[in-house]
């Protein structure tokens, strides 16, 4: 008997190897970066493939894993090549970038807060990061960071009004739920200063 | 086995291909080449019904690229 699982899983395991021997060629470490990016798919294809809400709820830490390792990693790199004051060559220049950016982050924004909770916070965090790309930046760290701050303090007192005043739950889930999209917000937009001329 | 599946996972393997082995082998024909297998997680996901999933990994997939772009920029940069 064999069903989609197993096919699945047959995949995985050949694409898993010709990544590994893919990457045990290769000398170049930023080709060795974005080979990683490919294993880290191969990764979420196999949670993938159980199909259920476990999977879905095992994926969504992984991202967020994923994420956080490729900029910790490129920081790494740029730093060790030495390459970190470079003027950027402007090979991969992109269109989208400079013109139209307003009504495209406004969009995601809105999308975002009305997905609400931290599936929400990062789709509106991209679209604050995608304006801060396109349009640069000042210097408003201190802001964002009270922001974030108060965000916080207001997921603990959700959690607090939780376990004091269990009927009260649904008060506590909305702020719960607002004070995670304001907080994944913040901490996603301060990746768009990097950009910037100003390093990081 | 509903055709979404199918389709996302042929990318999968042709992607992976196509990864592993660039044709012209440099940074961006790489990072073109990664949108291959990132679309067929796509597919998979929404033959799986995971909704919630396939969103966050579109927002994650732009925000990692923007990264990559930004280092491969640097690379081949002027100091």
């Amino acid at each position: 008997m064999i069903d989609t699982f197993h096919i699945g899983m047959f995949a995985a395991s050949l694409c898993i190897i010709i990544a590994f021997f893919s990457f045990m060629k290769e000398t170049d470490d930023l080709h060795r970066l974005l080979l990683t990016d490919l294993a880290s798919v191969m990764a979420l294809f196999l949670i993938a493939l159980v199909g259920t809400d476990l999977a879905e709820a095992l994926i969504l830490p992984g991202l967020v894993v994923t994420i956080s390792k490729l900029m910790a990693l490129t920081e790494i790199y740029l730093v060790k090549e030495g390459i970190q004051r470079n003027q950027p060559a402007r090979t991969l220049d992109i269109e989208v970038l400079q013109s139209a950016p307003a009504i495209l982050a406004s969009i995601l924004v809105l999308y975002g807060i009305f997905l609400s909770g931290f599936s929400g916070g990062a789709v509106a965090g991209l679209g604050v990061i995608f304006y801060i790309i396109c349009k640069g930046h000042q210097e408003r760290f201190e802001l964002i960071e009270t922001v974030s701050g108060y965000a916080w303090v207001a997921w603990i007192a959700a959690f607090f009004i939780i376990l004091i005043f269990p009927s009260q739950w649904f008060l506590a889930v909305m702020i719960a739920g607002g004070a995670i999209l304001i907080k994944v917000t913040a901490k996603l937009s301060l990746i768009g200063t990097m950009r910037g001329e100003s390093d990081v | 086995m509903s055709p979404l599946f199918i389709i996302g996972f042929g990318l999968i393997i042709l992607g992976t291909v196509a990864t592993a082995w660039p044709s012209p082998k440099d940074y961006i024909t790489r990072l073109i080449n990664l949108e291959l297998p990132a679309f067929g997680i796509l597919l998979v996901m929404l033959s799986f019904d995971e909704t919630l999933a396939l969103l966050t990994f579109i927002a994650v997939t732009s925000i990692s690229t923007f990264l990559f772009v930004r280092v491969i920029e640097k690379r081949e940069g002027t100091p």
